[in-house]
């Protein structure tokens, strides 16, 4: 029985190396891992941001500079231009004899007004760091939040991909009419899908790992990430092989794919920018319960039990989805 | 004549297809989600956490100070939970966020340590003087804490600088009007994704059904060319986005867009989209193999929605993405006074290169069709 499901599983895998599909897939996640290594220090955490213009004071400019992401532009027109856009940034503006004015959209919070109308303050008035009655205290750990979740978004995307494989492979094996075969060789049904299975979960966690290395996320619990990385995995193979069985050709199995992105994205939305009493609304998502695993895992501060907490969460949704459809399952594998 | 036959035939055809029923289905869905699930407004307050490890005297001055910014001017005694341990907190609310003090340094340091959220431990030194020690986690830039310093500059209380700073003139550019709500500001995202990139994928899809069902060929042997073919496609896919970009935004917006701008945009960047769609199809044999490349394609385009959520991550190098500028002008189109020059400049665009492509695409299909 395992020899056969193993055999499965290598012959999926030479079919997916030999259309590349392996390979972009342990790709992928080192393509992510490097821009997020390449782009998450130009994030910017500071809440102020100041427009000047160009030449008009040197000197308040490099003041600002030390506390501020500064942009300078040519004159008020184009200052204008910038701070009606999204952002929250503030314009300062000369008003004649060595005055200033502040520029804003209007919408933004009161504190952000507050400290650009007293860095121009402090700037006339010449205070800087020296003399604080202030002190910093840091903890050493320089991975960034945002960092963290792009990195936890990756890590979900990587075990998608998993379950879009197997679904293709299957919509692939459907065309080609082989699963008809499979009923009359020797492996069991249960045989089949784990053999196939298999390569939506040795991929995503090769691939997952290579990706936590090169970000960085090196002292981490491996083995606490390798429980989340397979309880996503399960739940996408669950979606690819529903995908891939019910859908008799490519577009509708695109088209179905778009329904699994928008609870993946909601859920991860909803848990970081919702307040409590939304979160309940998507405890149903199993990608909900996966990134919440994830970031205790990336943060490196949950215990074995929460993970198993998490983990077995998901495991339980994707039993659930497993008992519902495992009738269209079979059938569809008839 | 043609062009317009396949294209009422394409249309015909797609009507009958699930795929089109679920583009319908799914901006229902998008448009429940936004009215029921999505609040008008997100919970932006800023938490606050701080240990007053002062004299009574100092302590009783800090809450004065709070009490009257607090939105009812009245503290209340709270559980807050950090690092699985419960703590009594005083907690304020004001406008703009929600401050809590705690009892003693082990809740300050669960916060820190375990929360992982900044704190503040205000203490007396040993000349007497009130010293604030911000707990951070490592990652803040320099900026951040040189900002942190100089509000505690020994000169920064003083009443002539607080004087100076409250007589600066503060212009505002938008006086009366309402900036977007933030359930307003996800309409550009679903927009975006929903209608114009979608497109990419689907017809890369359509393409690649075609092809395996040997309709390709047998347009081989027909009167009308490939470009007609590949137009007609297009056109089924942009019926389907305006009609699924409506559903979403009528009832959320009403008459607020400039729909006029909404319809040539989706046109012109869907057009886009779609001949890029198309040109990726035009280097693989199927859709499995095409995949990895679509794969690529959409995880950088989904990129711009970090910057879109984070304005304060806005790199140049993410402008030159075309969802960024799919993103701006879809929110232009539905702000008030939104900046339609923008959007017709970025349509003009997105219709010069989607030409361009198309021509590429058509000059390789020309070549790949019968592949």
């Amino acid at each position: 029985m395992i020899r056969k499901i193993f055999l499965i599983f290598k012959r999926d895998l030479k079919v997916s190396v030999r259309n590349f599909i392996t390979l972009y897939i342990i790709i992928v996640p080192i393509i992510f891992a490097v821009i997020i290594n390449i782009f998450s220090p130009g994030i910017n955490d500071t809440t102020v941001e100041i427009v000047l213009i160009e030449g008009e004071n040197v000197e308040q400019g490099e003041y600002f500079e030390q506390f501020a992401k500064v942009e300078f532009l040519n004159n008020l027109d184009e200052m204008e231009e910038r701070v009606k856009k999204r952002d929250n940034i503030i314009g300062v503006a000369p008003d004649g004899n060595n005055e200033y004015f502040i520029l804003s959209q209007g919408n933004e919070p009161t504190y952000v007004v507050d400290y650009v109308k007293n860095l121009v303050t402090f700037d006339h008035y010449d205070i800087n760091v020296e003399d604080s009655q202030a002190e910093i205290v840091d903890y050493g750990r320089d991975i960034s939040p945002l960092k963290r979740l792009m990195v936890n978004v990756a890590t979900i995307f990587t075990s998608v991909l998993g379950g879009m494989i197997i679904a293709l492979n299957i919509v692939e094996e459907k065309t080609d009419n082989t699963i008809s075969a499979i009923n009359l060789s020797p492996v069991s049904r249960l045989g089949f899908i784990a053999g196939k299975s298999l390569i939506g979960v040795f991929v995503p966690v090769v691939g997952t790992f290579l990706m936590l290395f090169i970000t960085g996320f090196r002292d981490i619990n491996y083995f606490h990430a390798f429980l989340m990385v397979v309880s996503s995995c399960i739940i996408s193979i669950m979606v690819g092989f529903i995908e891939g069985i019910n859908n008799d050709d490519v577009m509708n199995a695109a088209g179905n794919m778009k329904m699994l992105f928008l609870p993946l994205f909601g859920s991860i939305a909803g848990a970081e920018l919702l307040a409590d009493k939304w979160q309940p609304l998507f405890y149903w998502v199993p990608f909900y319960w996966t990134y919440k695993g994830n970031n205790l895992v990336l943060s490196d501060s949950g215990s074995l039990v929460d993970i198993m907490k998490y983990s077995g969460i998901v495991l339980v949704i994707s039993m659930i989805v497993f008992i519902v459809l495992a009738p269209r399952i079979r059938k569809g594998l008839e | 004549m043609k062009l317009w036959y396949s294209f009422t035939k394409e249309l015909i055809l797609s009507s009958k297809s699930w795929y089109f029923y679920i583009e319908l289905g799914m901006a229902i869905i998008l448009l429940l989600v936004l009215l029921f699930v999505v609040p008008e407004d997100f919970d932006s307050k800023s938490e606050e956490y701080m240990y007053l490890d002062v004299p009574q005297v100092v302590k009783d001055r800090y809450r004065d100070n709070l009490k009257d910014e607090d939105l009812d001017e009245e503290s209340q005694m709270v559980e807050v939970e950090a690092d699985k341990r419960t703590f009594q907190a005083e907690f304020y609310e004001t406008d703009e966020s929600e401050i809590y003090i705690l009892d003693n340094m082990e809740a300050l340091n669960a916060f820190s340590s375990g929360e992982r959220v900044p704190t503040v431990h205000v203490r007396v030194n040993e000349e007497n003087q009130i010293v604030h020690t911000y707990y951070l986690q490592g990652y803040e830039t320099q900026k951040l804490k040189n900002l942190l310093l100089v509000f505690h500059n020994r000169k920064a209380g003083y009443d002539v600088i607080e004087d100076y700073s409250d007589n600066i003139p503060v212009r505002s550019l938008y006086q009366n009007i309402e900036p977007l709500s933030d359930r307003e500001n996800v309409i550009p995202v679903f927009l975006t994704f929903n209608g114009s990139l979608m497109s990419l994928f689907i017809i890369a899809a359509y393409i690649f059904l075609d092809k395996s069902e040997g309709i390709i060929k047998a347009y081989a042997v027909t009167a009308s060319s490939v470009w007609h073919y590949l137009l007609s496609k297009i056109g089924v896919i942009i019926v389907t986005s305006i009609a699924t970009s409506l559903i979403i935004t009528i009832p959320i917006m009403g008459l607020q867009p400039n729909y006029f701008a909404m319809l040539l945009f989706i046109i012109t960047s869907g057009f886009f989209a779609a001949s890029l769609g198309l040109y990726i199809t035009s280097f693989y044999k199927d859709i499995i193999q095409a995949f990895g490349v679509l794969y690529i394609v959409i995880v950088i385009m989904i990129m711009p929605n970090i910057s879109y959520f984070t304005p304060s991550w806005d790199p140049d190098w993410i402008k030159i993405i075309p969802s960024y500028v799919m993103l701006q002008s879809f929110k232009e189109i539905i702000s008030i006074n939104g900046n339609i020059a923008y959007v017709l400049v970025a349509s003009l665009g997105f219709a010069v290169l989607g030409l361009d492509i198309f021509i590429l695409a058509n000059h390789r299909f020309k070549k790949t069709l019968t592949l």
